[in-house]
């Protein structure tokens, strides 16, 4: 058995957030009544001009400097055609020959390892329509067509579903944070197709490739690359004997989630002349460099930046600091609750992993479901303070999500069950009866077994119900047992 | 009153004057429309009541002494390839018989907030695609000079209608002559402006990259009276100039002292005995205008027609892709799947002449052929452009014939290399973006007009319009009429 190899590149479409489409003033909205955003440009009215937005140009430049690429000064437009209902000009408008973004690189760090992805180019093009079918016919909504699309494309740089899934989860995160994009995969506002191929490891030219189109959510992304991978290397393996160009023919497929398989669309050779050529209606565009400094001077905190900033500065773990950074929402949020409490690793723990944890199974986030940062940091705070103990804090937290908007604070001092009990002389009796009870562990905790100490205060904790102030149980037992000694 | 002699700009003021008004004017045009426009099919739809409408209008504004526009009371027709919103726009073709234009061209909209009275939409060649009106698809246009001749194309409508003045100016759209030489045929003034200075928004593309909106007008004033409304910036034509109009009628000029003109003497040799004689005649005129005469090379130019085929079929192929049956235009009844609904509404909507353009156009676009075809083609165009540039260093006009032939018969032309030859002098001016007019420079032996070219470098608009000015005063063929549409009715 041989050890295979793939190899990955991946065409990432993303949607710009403009306000308006890229070469109209169409509203660039989603959800609306079919054919409602529309100019007559969008639907290729003759006599209609495309205008480009310059909206989409400055976005375009703002990754190109995020991903650290050549934001190039002369780009331009071209045709690419192609006859189909939902391309109201039956030709794209896109940048063949002259993108205006090349190269670049995408860092981020995949199981505890730092890597880096190659980004070949970016272009912008205009989205086409969307094809509905109803019993009798089929119809066209042109609200989609002219959003403005930024291509991505990579390199064949990955090897993994889960390099893929990391590289575009960088890239959506660089995206959201630039506010280029909203990156909402399920309402396709960001589209990957990837090229795979397989090879053994240690061959250095790259077999035939497939394409797999249009996927728009990471488990699909995962389990069709993983799937392809498999079904390449199943090829190889059952004609070792076959010429390898004639073993995986190369082409255009899908995944069907059903039979989580990828299917044949098309195959390459049957492959469109799209017959480029440059778009005689819009004049190249040319950026002035005092336009490159200034987008480039004004980029906001970017995701390895702050990736930096909360492992250097604020001590995270890079795979707390990690988890955080690549939902922007998120890293707001935990950006906000830092101005209310400064324990980072409590804030971070109650961001990324307790509340989450918490609002998964009701499908809402920190944000959607309106719990201010102030209280998730006042809660922290209450643990800080001794108000709390852990045990109380997660039934808070708890009850946060039941009353979101509801302040933690309120929450203790309306619930008698919640309140400390941080006075001595009550928790005195409890401290006696759990060591008449357990002498044994006094035995262990004065021979030098140093658990047995973490075992009666748990004991203790109990009887409590959780309300006793750790440390004044730790303050009490350790002056009982010393007594002893 | 002789209405009809008069030009737009003496209209224009009898009616600010208040000794005539618009809707005596409009019916009066109108009238003549009726009267002659069978024998010329120079106009496919008229909008008798746009037109009254828009004259009550006027009369009212004028009664009330209110500021007016500066056509005002002006019939203009249209060119049916440029949309006049709620109109049917058909490039003459019967794809879209049934296309009523969501929205006005800019130009229709300058000429009617200048208070123009839009009179009706002329015959063309098909998508524009033609050098004699024989690829119209309802009915071929005629020469008022002579019924049995064409008055070329595509403008061919507009020209006929001017020259019969059954309109007194009209719009033409110029992708490789389509203004000039029309003009030329019909013995009246054509127009094309630097690319970029009329938008072309609501201009139904053929050659985006060439593609440019002009006026025909029986006088030079007329073009530049016309020229002061329509050349202006549009921010829905993203290749429209960012400069402010220019003023044409106060630098018109009478005489040519110290304007040096070039002519490409070499690439004229192979003109006609005829033609060559009335070229000659021209520039004798100038000399005696004070205009130094100067020989230029342009020898690149025999090299225009092929590369205006390639460039012009594969912008077109492109252009011409959206009228596909589905969203708008006449979807082939017979179409009972997509394939079909693509195919065959395109094999019945679009005549054989478009037809053959997209096939070349898509020929010369594909991979494996780019190269030889579309690359080169765009790397002559640079050569083109260059040589003017070299050429205009030396002189401030080019003099050329706007066509090798006077009009001829329909049907004369069965050979497509020979009718595309016939564009050897105005495509040029299209390759290089520039501003060239066409004014009448005599008759042949049949009584069918000549035409002179004046080309300008890019931007000179107002100034290339001034010397034909000058020359125009010094002839005086522009105000011929024909004399079949002599006479009021």
């Amino acid at each position: 058995m041989k050890n295979w190899e793939a190899v990955i590149g991946l065409e990432v479409h993303v949607q710009l957030n403009t306000i308006t489409k890229l070469f109209s003033s169409a509203p660039n909205r989603f959800g609306d009544d079919p054919n409602t955003n529309i100019t007559v440009v969008d639907t290729g009215q003759p006599g209609a001009l495309p205008v480009v937005n310059r909206e989409a140009i400055k976005k375009a430049a703002q990754f190109g400097f995020a991903v650290n690429a050549s934001v190039e000064k002369f780009s331009k437009f071209d045709r690419k055609s192609y006859f189909y209902p939902d391309s109201p000009r039956n030709f794209q408008i896109t940048q063949f020959e002259h993108p205006i973004v090349r190269g670049g690189t995408v860092t981020i760090t995949v199981e505890d390892e730092k890597k880096e992805f190659q980004i070949d180019r970016a272009h912008l093009e205009d989205d086409a329509g969307m094809l509905k079918h109803f019993s009798s016919f089929a119809g066209v909504d042109y609200n989609r067509a002219g959003t403005a699309l930024i291509e991505i494309v990579s390199t064949p740089c990955m090897t993994s579903a889960k390099e893929a899934i990391a590289y575009v989860k960088t890239l959506k995160a660089i995206l959201e944070y630039i506010d280029a994009s909203d990156c909402n995969m399920e309402q396709g506002s960001l589209r990957v197709d990837a090229n795979i191929s397989v090879r053994p490891v240690g061959e250095k030219k790259l077999r035939n490739k497939t394409e797999i189109k249009n996927m728009n959510s990471f488990t699909f992304l995962e389990m069709a690359i993983n799937a392809e991978i498999e079904r390449q290397i199943r090829l190889y393996e059952e004609y070792e004997s076959d010429e390898p160009d004639n073993v995986v023919i190369p082409g255009t497929y899908r995944f069907n989630p059903n039979t989580k398989q990828t299917e044949l669309m098309r195959m390459k050779e049957r492959a469109e002349d799209y017959r480029y050529f440059p778009e005689p209606d819009l004049p190249p565009i040319v950026l002035t460099q005092e336009f490159l400094d200034t987008v480039k001077a004004t980029l906001p905190e970017l995701p390895q930046q702050r990736f930096a900033r909360y492992v250097e500065q604020l001590g995270l773990s890079e795979y707390a600091a990690t988890n955080l950074i690549l939902d922007k929402q998120t890293a707001d949020y935990f950006e906000e609750a830092l101005t209310y409490s400064n324990n980072t690793k409590a804030l971070c723990n109650w961001i990324t992993v307790e509340f989450p944890g918490r609002l998964k199974e009701l499908g809402h986030t920190l944000s959607s479901i309106d719990i201010p940062a102030v209280h998730l940091a006042n809660l922290v705070k209450m643990i800080d303070e001794g108000k709390i103990t852990g045990r109380i804090a997660k039934q808070v937290a708890d009850d946060m999500v039941q009353t979101p908007g509801m302040d933690p604070v309120d929450i203790v001092k309306n619930n008698p069950d919640y309140q400390p009990l941080s006075d001595a002389s009550a928790i005195e009796p409890l401290v006696e009866k759990v060591l008449q009870d357990n002498p044994q562990s006094i035995e262990d905790y004065l021979a030098g077994k140093k658990k047995a100490l973490a075992f009666l205060v748990g004991q203790i904790m109990k009887l409590t119900k959780g309300k006793a102030s750790p440390d004044i149980v730790n303050e009490l037992i350790q002056k009982k047992l010393d007594s002893k000694n | 009153m002789d209405l009809y002699k008069l030009s737009a700009y003496e209209l224009r003021n009898l009616f600010l004057d208040k000794k005539v008004k618009a809707t005596e004017i409009t019916e009066y045009f109108l009238k003549r429309i009726e009267k002659n426009n069978k024998k010329l099919g120079a106009f496919l739809t008229v909008l008798s009541e746009r037109a009254m409408q828009k004259a009550k209008e006027l009369d009212q504004k004028n009664a009330e002494n209110k500021p007016m526009g500066r056509l005002a009371g002006v019939p203009i027709a249209i060119k049916d390839n440029t949309h006049i919103e709620k109109e049917i726009t058909t490039c003459a073709s019967q794809f879209l018989t049934n296309y009523k234009a969501p929205f006005s061209a800019t130009a229709v909209k300058l000429l009617e907030e200048q208070d123009a009275i839009l009179v009706g939409k002329t015959n063309l060649d098909e998508f524009a695609m033609g050098s004699s009106n024989e690829n119209s698809s309802f009915y071929p246009s005629y020469n008022p000079w002579n019924l049995d001749c064409t008055p070329g194309g595509s403008s061919g409508g507009s020209a006929s209608a001017v020259a019969s003045r059954i309109s007194l100016i009209a719009t033409g759209s110029d992708t490789g002559g389509s203004i000039r030489q029309p003009s030329a045929f019909c013995g009246v003034v054509g127009f094309k402006p630097t690319y970029g200075r009329v938008s072309r928004y609501g201009l139904v593309a053929f050659g985006s990259s060439l593609d440019q909106i002009g006026p025909i007008a029986t006088n030079v004033k007329d073009i530049g009276l016309t020229m002061e409304v329509l050349g202006k910036h549009c921010p829905h034509d993203a290749m429209s100039l960012e400069f402010p109009a220019e003023s044409y009628i106060e630098n018109l000029r009478e005489d040519l002292s110290e304007i040096t003109v070039g002519v490409p003497w070499h690439f004229l040799e192979s003109l006609n005995k005829e033609a060559h004689d009335n070229f000659v005649q021209s520039i004798e005129t100038m000399k005696s205008l004070g205009a130094n005469i100067i020989d230029v090379n342009l020898d690149i130019l025999k090299s225009s027609i092929a590369v205006y085929y390639i460039l012009a079929t594969a912008e077109a192929s492109t252009n011409l892709a959206r009228f596909d049956g589905i969203r708008y235009g006449v979807r082939s009844k017979d179409a009972k799947n997509l394939e079909e609904v693509y195919d065959l509404s395109r094999d019945q909507g679009f005549g054989y002449e478009v037809k053959k353009r997209i096939l070349l156009g898509t020929y010369v676009l594909s991979s494996g052929f780019q190269e030889a075809f579309y690359k080169k083609a765009q790397k002559v165009r640079t050569l083109v452009i260059q040589s003017f540039d070299a050429a205009f260093s030396n002189c401030d006009c080019i003099c050329m014939p706007t066509a090798p032939i006077t009009s001829f018969k329909l049907g004369t032309f069965q050979d497509p290399i020979g009718m595309y030859l016939q564009d050897i002098f105005t495509i040029s001016a299209n390759l290089a973006g520039l501003p060239a007019i066409s004014v009448p420079s005599g008759f042949d032996k049949d009584n069918k007009p000549f035409g002179l070219q004046f080309l300008g470098p890019q931007l000179h608009d107002a100034p290339v319009v001034s010397y034909a000015h000058a020359y125009e005063q010094a002839t005086k063929f522009s105000s011929k009429i024909p004399p079949l549409f002599d006479k009021e009715f």
